[in-house]
Protein backbone atom coordinates (compact mmCIF):
# COMPACT_ATOMS: atom_id res chain seq x y z
CA UNK A 1 0.00 0.00 0.00
CA UNK A 2 2.26 2.49 -1.01
CA UNK A 3 1.26 6.21 -2.27
CA UNK A 4 2.39 6.09 -5.99
CA UNK A 5 1.69 9.78 -6.10
CA UNK A 6 4.60 11.14 -4.44
CA UNK A 7 6.77 14.40 -5.19
CA UNK A 8 4.92 15.56 -8.02
CA UNK A 9 2.04 16.63 -6.63
CA UNK A 10 2.23 20.19 -4.60
CA UNK A 11 0.92 20.73 -1.79
CA UNK A 12 -1.86 22.72 -1.79
CA UNK A 13 -3.75 19.61 -4.05
CA UNK A 14 -1.88 17.42 -1.75
CA UNK A 15 -3.88 18.78 1.55
CA UNK A 16 -7.27 19.76 -0.96
CA UNK A 17 -7.21 15.70 -1.86
CA UNK A 18 -6.38 14.80 2.49
CA UNK A 19 -9.40 17.36 3.48
CA UNK A 20 -11.99 15.36 0.63
CA UNK A 21 -11.03 11.97 2.31
CA UNK A 22 -11.19 13.42 5.69
CA UNK A 23 -14.51 14.74 5.48
CA UNK A 24 -15.82 11.27 3.17
CA UNK A 25 -14.44 9.35 6.06
CA UNK A 26 -16.36 11.74 8.45
CA UNK A 27 -19.62 11.44 6.51
CA UNK A 28 -19.50 7.57 6.60
CA UNK A 29 -18.70 7.59 10.68
CA UNK A 30 -21.26 9.73 11.49
CA UNK A 31 -23.87 7.34 11.97
CA UNK A 32 -21.78 5.23 14.10
CA UNK A 33 -20.91 8.54 16.34
CA UNK A 34 -24.43 9.07 16.39
CA UNK A 35 -25.36 5.37 17.65
CA UNK A 36 -22.62 5.58 20.11
CA UNK A 37 -23.47 9.15 21.69
CA UNK A 38 -27.12 8.51 21.43
CA UNK A 39 -27.07 5.06 23.66
CA UNK A 40 -25.22 7.25 26.12
CA UNK A 41 -27.71 10.17 26.04
CA UNK A 42 -30.81 10.35 28.72
CA UNK A 43 -34.26 7.87 27.88
CA UNK A 44 -36.48 9.89 24.99
CA UNK A 45 -34.24 13.34 24.91
CA UNK A 46 -33.91 13.80 21.55
CA UNK A 47 -31.02 15.04 19.50
CA UNK A 48 -32.43 18.52 19.27
CA UNK A 49 -32.38 18.90 23.04
CA UNK A 50 -29.70 19.81 25.26
CA UNK A 51 -25.93 19.39 23.49
CA UNK A 52 -26.54 17.89 20.10
CA UNK A 53 -23.59 15.73 21.05
CA UNK A 54 -23.61 15.13 24.48
CA UNK A 55 -27.20 15.82 25.62
CA UNK A 56 -28.21 17.09 28.85
CA UNK A 57 -26.13 14.10 30.98
CA UNK A 58 -24.32 11.02 30.46
CA UNK A 59 -25.97 7.84 31.58
CA UNK A 60 -25.54 4.13 31.06
CA UNK A 61 -29.25 3.48 31.72
CA UNK A 62 -29.92 2.72 28.32
CA UNK A 63 -27.54 -0.12 28.46
CA UNK A 64 -28.43 -1.36 31.88
CA UNK A 65 -32.13 -1.70 30.34
CA UNK A 66 -30.79 -2.85 27.16
CA UNK A 67 -29.41 -5.94 28.69
CA UNK A 68 -32.32 -6.51 30.79
CA UNK A 69 -35.26 -6.46 27.48
CA UNK A 70 -33.03 -9.55 26.03
CA UNK A 71 -31.47 -12.41 27.28
CA UNK A 72 -28.35 -11.38 25.83
CA UNK A 73 -25.98 -13.65 26.82
CA UNK A 74 -27.99 -16.50 25.05
CA UNK A 75 -27.87 -14.99 21.85
CA UNK A 76 -24.05 -14.21 22.35
CA UNK A 77 -24.14 -17.65 22.77
CA UNK A 78 -26.38 -18.65 20.02
CA UNK A 79 -24.32 -16.73 17.76
CA UNK A 80 -21.10 -18.35 18.76
CA UNK A 81 -22.23 -21.46 18.43
CA UNK A 82 -23.53 -20.97 14.96
CA UNK A 83 -20.40 -19.53 13.70
CA UNK A 84 -18.47 -21.74 15.44
CA UNK A 85 -20.06 -24.63 14.58
CA UNK A 86 -20.17 -23.93 11.12
CA UNK A 87 -16.45 -23.31 10.71
CA UNK A 88 -15.61 -26.40 12.23
CA UNK A 89 -17.26 -28.74 10.22
CA UNK A 90 -16.75 -26.34 7.43
CA UNK A 91 -12.82 -26.96 7.85
CA UNK A 92 -13.48 -30.37 7.74
CA UNK A 93 -15.94 -30.67 4.24
CA UNK A 94 -13.66 -28.11 2.44
CA UNK A 95 -10.55 -29.75 3.44
CA UNK A 96 -10.98 -33.67 2.12
CA UNK A 97 -12.95 -32.14 -1.17
CA UNK A 98 -10.26 -29.59 -1.77
CA UNK A 99 -7.07 -32.23 -1.67
CA UNK A 100 -9.78 -34.31 -4.18
CA UNK A 101 -10.35 -31.53 -6.20
CA UNK A 102 -6.43 -30.57 -6.18
CA UNK A 103 -4.55 -33.77 -6.27
CA UNK A 104 -6.22 -36.57 -6.82
CA UNK A 105 -7.84 -38.11 -10.85
CA UNK A 106 -10.80 -39.59 -10.37
CA UNK A 107 -13.69 -40.44 -13.22
CA UNK A 108 -16.24 -37.50 -13.62
CA UNK A 109 -13.79 -34.63 -11.49
CA UNK A 110 -14.60 -32.06 -14.09
CA UNK A 111 -18.59 -32.68 -13.81
CA UNK A 112 -18.53 -32.35 -10.19
CA UNK A 113 -16.68 -29.69 -9.71
CA UNK A 114 -19.25 -27.46 -12.01
CA UNK A 115 -21.97 -29.30 -10.14
CA UNK A 116 -20.99 -28.12 -7.26
CA UNK A 117 -19.92 -24.45 -8.36
CA UNK A 118 -23.99 -24.40 -8.73
CA UNK A 119 -24.16 -23.36 -5.07
CA UNK A 120 -21.72 -19.96 -5.89
CA UNK A 121 -24.26 -19.22 -8.83
CA UNK A 122 -27.52 -20.00 -6.87
CA UNK A 123 -26.77 -19.09 -3.06
CA UNK A 124 -28.81 -21.00 -0.94
CA UNK A 125 -30.60 -17.67 0.53
CA UNK A 126 -31.92 -17.14 -2.49
CA UNK A 127 -34.25 -20.88 -2.22
CA UNK A 128 -35.68 -19.89 1.07
CA UNK A 129 -38.91 -21.55 0.41
CA UNK A 130 -37.64 -25.04 -0.22
CA UNK A 131 -34.91 -24.98 2.18
CA UNK A 132 -37.03 -23.98 5.14
CA UNK A 133 -39.76 -27.13 3.82
CA UNK A 134 -36.46 -29.24 3.48
CA UNK A 135 -35.26 -28.28 6.88
CA UNK A 136 -39.03 -29.13 8.47
CA UNK A 137 -38.71 -32.53 6.69
CA UNK A 138 -35.27 -32.86 8.87
CA UNK A 139 -36.92 -32.34 11.51
CA UNK A 140 -34.09 -29.98 12.35
CA UNK A 141 -36.80 -27.01 12.68
CA UNK A 142 -35.82 -24.35 15.73
CA UNK A 143 -32.30 -25.88 16.25
CA UNK A 144 -29.14 -24.74 15.89
CA UNK A 145 -28.07 -27.67 13.30
CA UNK A 146 -30.70 -25.94 11.05
CA UNK A 147 -28.68 -22.90 10.88
CA UNK A 148 -25.74 -24.26 10.07
CA UNK A 149 -25.92 -27.12 8.25
CA UNK A 150 -26.76 -25.36 4.73
CA UNK A 151 -23.31 -23.82 5.10
CA UNK A 152 -21.69 -27.31 6.08
CA UNK A 153 -20.69 -27.45 2.63
CA UNK A 154 -19.11 -24.40 1.68
CA UNK A 155 -17.52 -24.87 -2.43
CA UNK A 156 -15.95 -21.33 -1.85
CA UNK A 157 -13.97 -23.13 0.56
CA UNK A 158 -13.39 -26.06 -1.57
CA UNK A 159 -12.16 -23.83 -4.10
CA UNK A 160 -9.69 -21.92 -2.07
CA UNK A 161 -8.12 -24.47 -0.89
CA UNK A 162 -7.61 -26.44 -4.25
CA UNK A 163 -5.89 -23.41 -5.32
CA UNK A 164 -3.52 -23.39 -2.09
CA UNK A 165 -3.25 -27.55 -2.51
CA UNK A 166 -2.27 -27.00 -5.81
CA UNK A 167 0.64 -24.74 -4.54
CA UNK A 168 2.48 -27.23 -2.40
CA UNK A 169 5.61 -29.26 -4.59
CA UNK A 170 4.02 -32.52 -5.35
CA UNK A 171 7.40 -34.33 -4.30
CA UNK A 172 6.43 -33.46 -0.72
CA UNK A 173 3.00 -35.45 -1.24
CA UNK A 174 4.81 -38.48 -2.91
CA UNK A 175 7.78 -38.95 -0.39
CA UNK A 176 5.45 -38.81 2.25
CA UNK A 177 3.56 -41.72 0.20
CA UNK A 178 6.37 -43.80 -0.61
CA UNK A 179 6.46 -43.83 3.69
CA UNK A 180 3.31 -44.96 3.87
CA UNK A 181 1.36 -42.02 4.84
CA UNK A 182 -2.42 -42.33 4.51
CA UNK A 183 -4.52 -39.59 2.76
CA UNK A 184 -5.61 -38.06 5.82
CA UNK A 185 -2.02 -37.92 7.76
CA UNK A 186 -0.94 -35.80 4.72
CA UNK A 187 -3.49 -33.55 4.95
CA UNK A 188 -2.35 -33.19 8.70
CA UNK A 189 1.64 -33.42 8.25
CA UNK A 190 1.55 -31.87 4.97
CA UNK A 191 -0.94 -29.62 3.25
CA UNK A 192 -3.03 -28.41 6.24
CA UNK A 193 -0.01 -26.90 7.95
CA UNK A 194 1.07 -25.34 4.68
CA UNK A 195 -2.26 -23.82 4.27
CA UNK A 196 -2.41 -22.24 6.85
CA UNK A 197 -3.23 -18.45 5.80
CA UNK A 198 -6.01 -19.93 3.47
CA UNK A 199 -7.55 -21.01 6.37
CA UNK A 200 -7.43 -18.00 8.02
CA UNK A 201 -9.31 -16.25 5.03
CA UNK A 202 -11.34 -18.62 4.91
CA UNK A 203 -12.12 -18.52 8.94
CA UNK A 204 -12.62 -14.82 8.35
CA UNK A 205 -14.91 -14.39 5.62
CA UNK A 206 -17.11 -17.19 6.91
CA UNK A 207 -17.05 -16.06 10.43
CA UNK A 208 -18.03 -12.43 9.75
CA UNK A 209 -21.08 -13.26 7.14
CA UNK A 210 -22.70 -16.30 9.68
CA UNK A 211 -21.87 -13.52 12.57
CA UNK A 212 -23.76 -11.01 10.33
CA UNK A 213 -27.16 -12.98 8.80
CA UNK A 214 -30.25 -12.63 9.80
CA UNK A 215 -32.89 -13.87 7.43
CA UNK A 216 -32.34 -17.66 7.43
CA UNK A 217 -31.71 -17.82 10.99
CA UNK A 218 -35.35 -15.81 11.16
CA UNK A 219 -37.06 -17.72 9.19
CA UNK A 220 -35.66 -21.58 10.90
CA UNK A 221 -36.09 -20.40 14.42
CA UNK A 222 -38.53 -19.74 17.31
CA UNK A 223 -37.42 -19.46 20.44
CA UNK A 224 -34.85 -17.52 22.65
CA UNK A 225 -32.68 -20.52 23.43
CA UNK A 226 -31.46 -20.69 19.44
CA UNK A 227 -32.30 -17.35 18.05
CA UNK A 228 -28.73 -15.58 17.39
CA UNK A 229 -27.98 -11.28 18.07
CA UNK A 230 -29.18 -10.48 15.18
CA UNK A 231 -32.73 -11.70 15.00
CA UNK A 232 -32.84 -10.68 19.08
CA UNK A 233 -31.65 -7.22 17.77
CA UNK A 234 -34.51 -7.40 15.31
CA UNK A 235 -36.88 -7.69 18.06
CA UNK A 236 -35.58 -4.62 19.66
CA UNK A 237 -35.78 -2.52 16.60
CA UNK A 238 -39.75 -3.53 16.59
CA UNK A 239 -39.99 -2.69 19.99
CA UNK A 240 -37.97 0.57 20.47
CA UNK A 241 -39.71 1.83 16.64
CA UNK A 242 -43.62 1.80 18.64
CA UNK A 243 -41.82 3.56 21.64
CA UNK A 244 -39.59 6.01 20.07
CA UNK A 245 -36.85 4.71 22.52
CA UNK A 246 -34.18 5.35 20.30
CA UNK A 247 -31.28 5.45 23.23
CA UNK A 248 -32.40 2.25 24.07
CA UNK A 249 -32.55 0.86 20.48
CA UNK A 250 -28.85 2.07 19.88
CA UNK A 251 -27.47 0.77 23.27
CA UNK A 252 -28.80 -2.51 21.98
CA UNK A 253 -27.41 -1.98 18.72
CA UNK A 254 -23.85 -1.39 20.13
CA UNK A 255 -24.02 -4.81 22.33
CA UNK A 256 -25.00 -6.50 18.94
CA UNK A 257 -22.35 -5.05 17.39
CA UNK A 258 -19.22 -4.63 19.40
CA UNK A 259 -18.08 -7.84 19.49
CA UNK A 260 -17.16 -7.99 15.56
CA UNK A 261 -16.02 -4.25 15.44
CA UNK A 262 -13.61 -4.46 18.32
CA UNK A 263 -12.44 -8.12 16.55
CA UNK A 264 -11.86 -5.85 13.79
CA UNK A 265 -10.03 -3.03 14.91
CA UNK A 266 -7.73 -5.59 16.80
CA UNK A 267 -7.09 -7.47 13.58
CA UNK A 268 -8.06 -4.70 10.98
CA UNK A 269 -4.84 -6.11 8.62
CA UNK A 270 -5.73 -9.58 8.62
CA UNK A 271 -9.30 -8.77 7.70
CA UNK A 272 -7.98 -6.36 4.68
CA UNK A 273 -6.06 -9.09 3.36
CA UNK A 274 -8.51 -11.62 3.90
CA UNK A 275 -11.67 -9.87 2.21
CA UNK A 276 -9.13 -9.02 -0.03
CA UNK A 277 -7.34 -12.02 -0.95
CA UNK A 278 -10.25 -14.29 -0.96
CA UNK A 279 -12.18 -11.69 -3.47
CA UNK A 280 -9.85 -11.76 -5.76
CA UNK A 281 -9.62 -15.67 -6.06
CA UNK B 1 -11.32 -48.39 5.38
CA UNK B 2 -12.71 -51.78 6.00
CA UNK B 3 -11.79 -52.25 1.95
CA UNK B 4 -8.12 -53.88 3.22
CA UNK B 5 -8.20 -57.14 1.91
CA UNK B 6 -9.08 -55.23 -1.75
CA UNK B 7 -7.13 -52.28 -1.65
CA UNK B 8 -8.20 -51.06 -5.36
CA UNK B 9 -11.78 -50.47 -4.52
CA UNK B 10 -10.62 -48.54 -1.31
CA UNK B 11 -8.27 -46.25 -3.37
CA UNK B 12 -11.21 -45.80 -6.25
CA UNK B 13 -14.01 -44.73 -3.76
CA UNK B 14 -11.49 -42.60 -1.91
CA UNK B 15 -11.94 -39.48 -3.42
CA UNK B 16 -15.62 -39.84 -3.95
CA UNK B 17 -15.53 -40.09 0.12
CA UNK B 18 -13.89 -37.12 0.53
CA UNK B 19 -16.24 -34.94 -1.19
CA UNK B 20 -19.27 -37.04 -0.14
CA UNK B 21 -19.69 -34.35 2.60
CA UNK B 22 -19.72 -31.48 0.67
CA UNK B 23 -21.84 -32.91 -1.80
CA UNK B 24 -24.36 -34.15 -0.07
CA UNK B 25 -25.07 -30.81 1.51
CA UNK B 26 -25.15 -29.09 -2.02
CA UNK B 27 -27.13 -31.48 -2.93
CA UNK B 28 -29.74 -30.81 -0.17
CA UNK B 29 -29.56 -27.18 -0.18
CA UNK B 30 -28.62 -26.14 -3.78
CA UNK B 31 -29.45 -28.99 -6.45
CA UNK B 32 -32.64 -30.38 -4.84
CA UNK B 33 -34.12 -26.96 -3.81
CA UNK B 34 -33.52 -26.08 -7.70
CA UNK B 35 -35.06 -28.69 -9.45
CA UNK B 36 -38.20 -28.77 -7.40
CA UNK B 37 -38.34 -24.64 -7.34
CA UNK B 38 -38.50 -25.26 -11.20
CA UNK B 39 -40.89 -28.44 -10.90
CA UNK B 40 -43.32 -26.73 -8.27
CA UNK B 41 -43.83 -23.50 -10.69
CA UNK B 42 -45.59 -25.39 -13.25
CA UNK B 43 -48.16 -26.65 -10.35
CA UNK B 44 -50.95 -25.10 -8.38
CA UNK B 45 -51.28 -26.52 -4.78
CA UNK B 46 -54.70 -28.32 -4.08
CA UNK B 47 -56.93 -26.65 -1.18
CA UNK B 48 -56.38 -29.40 0.94
CA UNK B 49 -53.18 -30.52 1.84
CA UNK B 50 -54.27 -34.60 1.18
CA UNK B 51 -55.23 -33.63 -2.09
CA UNK B 52 -52.48 -33.44 -5.21
CA UNK B 53 -51.42 -30.27 -6.52
CA UNK B 54 -52.40 -29.91 -10.13
CA UNK B 55 -50.19 -29.48 -13.30
CA UNK B 56 -50.75 -25.81 -14.88
CA UNK B 57 -47.34 -25.10 -17.20
CA UNK B 58 -46.11 -21.74 -17.03
CA UNK B 59 -49.35 -20.51 -15.67
CA UNK B 60 -48.07 -19.32 -12.17
CA UNK B 61 -45.92 -17.44 -14.37
CA UNK B 62 -48.52 -15.78 -16.76
CA UNK B 63 -49.98 -14.55 -13.78
CA UNK B 64 -47.10 -12.65 -12.36
CA UNK B 65 -47.08 -10.79 -15.10
CA UNK B 66 -51.40 -9.96 -15.40
CA UNK B 67 -52.17 -7.00 -12.92
CA UNK B 68 -55.63 -8.17 -12.81
CA UNK B 69 -54.10 -11.31 -10.92
CA UNK B 70 -53.62 -10.90 -7.04
CA UNK B 71 -50.34 -11.20 -7.07
CA UNK B 72 -49.72 -10.27 -10.27
CA UNK B 73 -50.80 -6.74 -9.27
CA UNK B 74 -47.79 -6.24 -6.99
CA UNK B 75 -45.09 -8.51 -8.39
CA UNK B 76 -44.68 -6.75 -11.50
CA UNK B 77 -43.83 -2.97 -9.25
CA UNK B 78 -41.52 -5.55 -7.26
CA UNK B 79 -39.65 -6.85 -10.01
CA UNK B 80 -38.63 -3.07 -10.99
CA UNK B 81 -37.98 -2.03 -7.37
CA UNK B 82 -35.50 -5.04 -7.43
CA UNK B 83 -34.17 -4.03 -10.78
CA UNK B 84 -33.96 -0.46 -9.29
CA UNK B 85 -32.59 -1.55 -6.05
CA UNK B 86 -29.92 -3.35 -7.88
CA UNK B 87 -28.78 -1.00 -10.75
CA UNK B 88 -29.01 1.97 -8.45
CA UNK B 89 -26.93 0.76 -5.44
CA UNK B 90 -24.16 -0.86 -7.63
CA UNK B 91 -23.63 2.18 -10.44
CA UNK B 92 -23.33 4.33 -7.17
CA UNK B 93 -21.32 2.12 -4.65
CA UNK B 94 -18.85 1.43 -7.63
CA UNK B 95 -17.59 4.21 -8.88
CA UNK B 96 -17.77 5.81 -4.94
CA UNK B 97 -15.65 2.92 -3.69
CA UNK B 98 -12.61 3.52 -6.53
CA UNK B 99 -13.15 7.23 -5.47
CA UNK B 100 -12.55 6.56 -2.27
CA UNK B 101 -9.94 3.96 -3.06
CA UNK B 102 -7.80 6.55 -4.70
CA UNK B 103 -8.46 8.82 -1.93
CA UNK B 104 -6.74 6.78 0.74
CA UNK B 105 -4.17 5.05 -1.30
CA UNK B 106 -1.72 7.89 -0.68
CA UNK B 107 0.11 9.33 2.10
CA UNK B 108 -2.13 10.08 4.72
CA UNK B 109 -1.87 10.97 8.00
CA UNK B 110 -4.11 7.99 10.51
CA UNK B 111 -4.69 6.03 7.36
CA UNK B 112 -5.63 3.17 9.38
CA UNK B 113 -8.65 5.29 10.94
CA UNK B 114 -9.93 6.49 7.88
CA UNK B 115 -10.10 3.15 6.23
CA UNK B 116 -11.73 2.51 9.02
CA UNK B 117 -14.24 4.55 9.24
CA UNK B 118 -15.30 3.38 5.42
CA UNK B 119 -15.00 -0.06 5.98
CA UNK B 120 -16.56 -0.99 9.20
CA UNK B 121 -20.45 -0.46 7.91
CA UNK B 122 -19.49 -3.37 5.62
CA UNK B 123 -18.75 -5.39 8.57
CA UNK B 124 -22.30 -4.56 10.48
CA UNK B 125 -24.62 -6.89 10.72
CA UNK B 126 -27.18 -5.45 7.54
CA UNK B 127 -29.46 -5.76 10.27
CA UNK B 128 -27.89 -3.52 12.53
CA UNK B 129 -26.68 -1.25 9.93
CA UNK B 130 -30.43 -0.71 9.39
CA UNK B 131 -30.93 0.02 12.73
CA UNK B 132 -29.06 2.87 13.34
CA UNK B 133 -30.73 4.15 10.21
CA UNK B 134 -33.82 3.37 11.82
CA UNK B 135 -32.88 6.15 13.95
CA UNK B 136 -31.10 8.24 11.58
CA UNK B 137 -34.57 8.22 9.83
CA UNK B 138 -36.80 8.33 13.02
CA UNK B 139 -39.85 10.68 12.49
CA UNK B 140 -38.80 13.98 14.76
CA UNK B 141 -36.42 12.76 17.04
CA UNK B 142 -34.24 11.65 14.53
CA UNK B 143 -30.82 12.48 12.89
CA UNK B 144 -32.15 13.45 9.51
CA UNK B 145 -35.04 15.30 11.78
CA UNK B 146 -31.89 17.34 13.46
CA UNK B 147 -30.46 18.27 10.36
CA UNK B 148 -33.36 19.29 8.42
CA UNK B 149 -35.57 20.75 10.65
CA UNK B 150 -39.07 21.48 9.89
CA UNK B 151 -38.71 20.66 6.22
CA UNK B 152 -37.97 16.46 7.22
CA UNK B 153 -39.35 14.55 4.97
CA UNK B 154 -40.99 10.93 5.94
CA UNK B 155 -38.26 9.15 4.34
CA UNK B 156 -39.38 5.67 5.61
CA UNK B 157 -43.15 6.59 4.95
CA UNK B 158 -43.31 8.34 1.76
CA UNK B 159 -43.96 5.92 -1.32
CA UNK B 160 -41.38 8.04 -3.69
CA UNK B 161 -38.51 8.15 -0.98
CA UNK B 162 -38.96 4.76 0.67
CA UNK B 163 -37.25 2.56 -1.51
CA UNK B 164 -34.00 5.53 -1.82
CA UNK B 165 -33.89 5.75 1.87
CA UNK B 166 -33.50 1.97 1.95
CA UNK B 167 -30.71 2.13 -1.00
CA UNK B 168 -28.80 4.54 0.98
CA UNK B 169 -28.50 1.91 3.97
CA UNK B 170 -27.35 -0.32 1.46
CA UNK B 171 -24.77 2.10 -0.44
CA UNK B 172 -23.35 3.14 2.82
CA UNK B 173 -22.61 -0.13 3.93
CA UNK B 174 -21.11 -1.41 0.76
CA UNK B 175 -19.07 1.09 -0.32
CA UNK B 176 -16.46 -0.13 2.42
CA UNK B 177 -15.81 -3.51 0.88
CA UNK B 178 -16.16 -2.78 -2.59
CA UNK B 179 -13.30 0.03 -1.65
CA UNK B 180 -10.89 -2.67 -0.14
CA UNK B 181 -10.99 -4.89 -3.61
CA UNK B 182 -10.04 -2.13 -5.31
CA UNK B 183 -7.02 -1.36 -2.78
CA UNK B 184 -6.10 -4.67 -3.62
CA UNK B 185 -6.12 -4.51 -6.92
CA UNK B 186 -4.20 -1.02 -6.78
CA UNK B 187 -1.09 -2.83 -5.15
CA UNK B 188 -1.45 -5.25 -8.55
CA UNK B 189 -0.88 -2.17 -10.63
CA UNK B 190 3.43 -1.70 -10.94
CA UNK B 191 4.95 1.20 -9.67
CA UNK B 192 7.20 1.60 -12.84
CA UNK B 193 4.29 2.38 -14.64
CA UNK B 194 3.73 5.65 -12.33
CA UNK B 195 7.66 6.34 -12.67
CA UNK B 196 7.49 5.96 -16.15
CA UNK B 197 4.74 7.97 -16.39
CA UNK B 198 5.92 10.47 -14.62
CA UNK B 199 9.22 11.23 -16.23
CA UNK B 200 7.09 12.01 -18.95
CA UNK B 201 5.52 14.23 -17.53
CA UNK B 202 1.71 13.24 -16.82
CA UNK B 203 0.65 14.37 -13.62
CA UNK B 204 -1.56 12.82 -11.34
CA UNK B 205 -5.06 12.79 -12.70
CA UNK B 206 -3.46 11.66 -16.21
CA UNK B 207 -1.60 8.84 -14.46
CA UNK B 208 -5.06 7.90 -12.78
CA UNK B 209 -7.06 8.13 -16.08
CA UNK B 210 -4.92 6.48 -18.38
CA UNK B 211 -2.82 3.83 -16.04
CA UNK B 212 -5.18 3.59 -12.62
CA UNK B 213 -8.36 3.18 -14.46
CA UNK B 214 -7.53 0.78 -17.29
CA UNK B 215 -5.62 -1.78 -14.91
CA UNK B 216 -8.55 -2.19 -12.58
CA UNK B 217 -10.95 -2.82 -15.36
CA UNK B 218 -10.93 -6.23 -14.02
CA UNK B 219 -11.41 -5.65 -10.28
CA UNK B 220 -14.26 -3.40 -11.42
CA UNK B 221 -15.77 -6.27 -13.47
CA UNK B 222 -15.36 -8.21 -11.02
CA UNK B 223 -16.72 -5.90 -7.87
CA UNK B 224 -19.70 -5.76 -10.32
CA UNK B 225 -21.04 -9.02 -10.62
CA UNK B 226 -20.40 -9.58 -6.96
CA UNK B 227 -22.19 -6.37 -5.85
CA UNK B 228 -25.19 -6.96 -8.37
CA UNK B 229 -25.49 -10.69 -6.43
CA UNK B 230 -25.19 -9.27 -3.36
CA UNK B 231 -27.77 -6.61 -3.99
CA UNK B 232 -30.68 -8.96 -4.69
CA UNK B 233 -30.28 -11.42 -2.09
CA UNK B 234 -30.21 -8.51 0.42
CA UNK B 235 -33.32 -7.52 1.97
CA UNK B 236 -32.47 -7.86 5.87
CA UNK B 237 -32.94 -3.97 6.14
CA UNK B 238 -36.24 -4.20 4.97
CA UNK B 239 -37.65 -5.79 7.90
CA UNK B 240 -36.03 -3.46 9.88
CA UNK B 241 -37.08 -0.26 7.83
CA UNK B 242 -40.04 -0.18 5.70
CA UNK B 243 -41.60 -4.26 5.62
CA UNK B 244 -41.63 -3.54 1.82
CA UNK B 245 -43.84 -0.55 2.59
CA UNK B 246 -45.91 1.70 2.18
CA UNK B 247 -47.76 -0.08 -0.69
CA UNK B 248 -45.10 -2.29 -1.81
CA UNK B 249 -43.33 1.36 -2.79
CA UNK B 250 -39.83 -0.46 -1.26
CA UNK B 251 -40.70 -4.30 -1.23
CA UNK B 252 -38.39 -6.51 -3.33
CA UNK B 253 -38.39 -9.43 -4.51
CA UNK B 254 -36.72 -12.24 -2.32
CA UNK B 255 -38.72 -9.73 0.90
CA UNK B 256 -41.98 -10.75 -0.74
CA UNK B 257 -40.96 -14.04 -1.17
CA UNK B 258 -40.36 -14.11 2.45
CA UNK B 259 -43.34 -12.42 3.24
CA UNK B 260 -45.61 -15.08 1.86
CA UNK B 261 -43.91 -18.02 2.59
CA UNK B 262 -46.91 -19.01 5.14
CA UNK B 263 -49.29 -19.10 2.04
CA UNK B 264 -49.98 -22.36 0.77
CA UNK B 265 -52.36 -20.98 -1.89
CA UNK B 266 -49.82 -18.89 -2.73
CA UNK B 267 -46.80 -21.68 -3.20
CA UNK B 268 -46.89 -22.17 -7.17
CA UNK B 269 -45.95 -18.50 -7.53
CA UNK B 270 -43.88 -18.19 -4.32
CA UNK B 271 -42.05 -21.13 -6.58
CA UNK B 272 -42.11 -19.36 -9.81
CA UNK B 273 -40.68 -16.07 -8.02
CA UNK B 274 -37.60 -18.00 -6.99
CA UNK B 275 -37.52 -18.79 -10.83
CA UNK B 276 -36.86 -15.41 -11.72
CA UNK B 277 -34.87 -14.29 -8.79
CA UNK B 278 -32.83 -17.33 -9.04
CA UNK B 279 -32.12 -16.68 -13.02
CA UNK B 280 -31.80 -12.60 -12.63
CA UNK B 281 -28.69 -14.10 -9.94
CA UNK B 282 -27.78 -16.49 -11.90
CA UNK B 283 -26.75 -14.02 -15.19
CA UNK B 284 -24.60 -11.94 -12.97
CA UNK B 285 -22.64 -14.76 -11.18
CA UNK B 286 -22.25 -16.95 -14.43
CA UNK B 287 -21.15 -13.93 -16.14
CA UNK B 288 -18.40 -13.31 -12.90
CA UNK B 289 -17.48 -17.27 -13.67
CA UNK B 290 -17.07 -16.91 -17.65
CA UNK B 291 -15.22 -13.62 -17.50
CA UNK B 292 -12.74 -14.89 -14.27
CA UNK B 293 -12.56 -18.59 -15.99
CA UNK B 294 -9.44 -18.27 -17.43
CA UNK B 295 -7.79 -16.66 -13.86
CA UNK B 296 -8.75 -19.97 -12.29
CA UNK B 297 -7.16 -22.49 -15.36
CA UNK B 298 -3.69 -20.15 -15.09
CA UNK B 299 -2.65 -21.68 -11.93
Amino acid sequence: MTAYAGKRETTLASSLLTMITFAAAAVWLVPLIFTVLMSVRPPAEPVTQGGIFFGSAITWQNYTRAWEIAPWLTHYANSLIFVVGTLVVQFFTITTAGYAFARMRFFGRDVLLVVMLLQLMIPPGVLLVQNFATIRDLGLFDTHVAMMIPYWGSAFGVLLLRQAFRGIPLELDEAARMDGASVFQLLRHIYVPLSVPTYIAFAVVSVSSHWNEFLWPLLITQSENVRPLTVALNRLIRTADQGSLYSLLMAGTVLVIAPLSIVFIVFQRRFVESFASSGLK
Amino acid sequence: MTARPRPSLYARALPYLLIAPTFVIVFLFTLKPTVSAVVDSTFRPARLPQDSPSFVGLENYLALFDPAHHIGARFGGILLNTLLFGFGTVLITTPLALTFAVLINRRLPLRGLWRFGFVYPSLLPVIGAASIWAFIYADQVGLAAAIFGAGNPNWLGSPSLALLSVMVVHIWSQTGYTMLLYLAGMQNIPRDLYEAAALDGAGDVQQLVYITVPLLQRTTLFVLTIAFTFAFQTVDQLQALTEGGPGDRSNLLLYFIYQNIGERRNWGYINAMTVILGAIVLVFTLSNFLLFDRRGRES
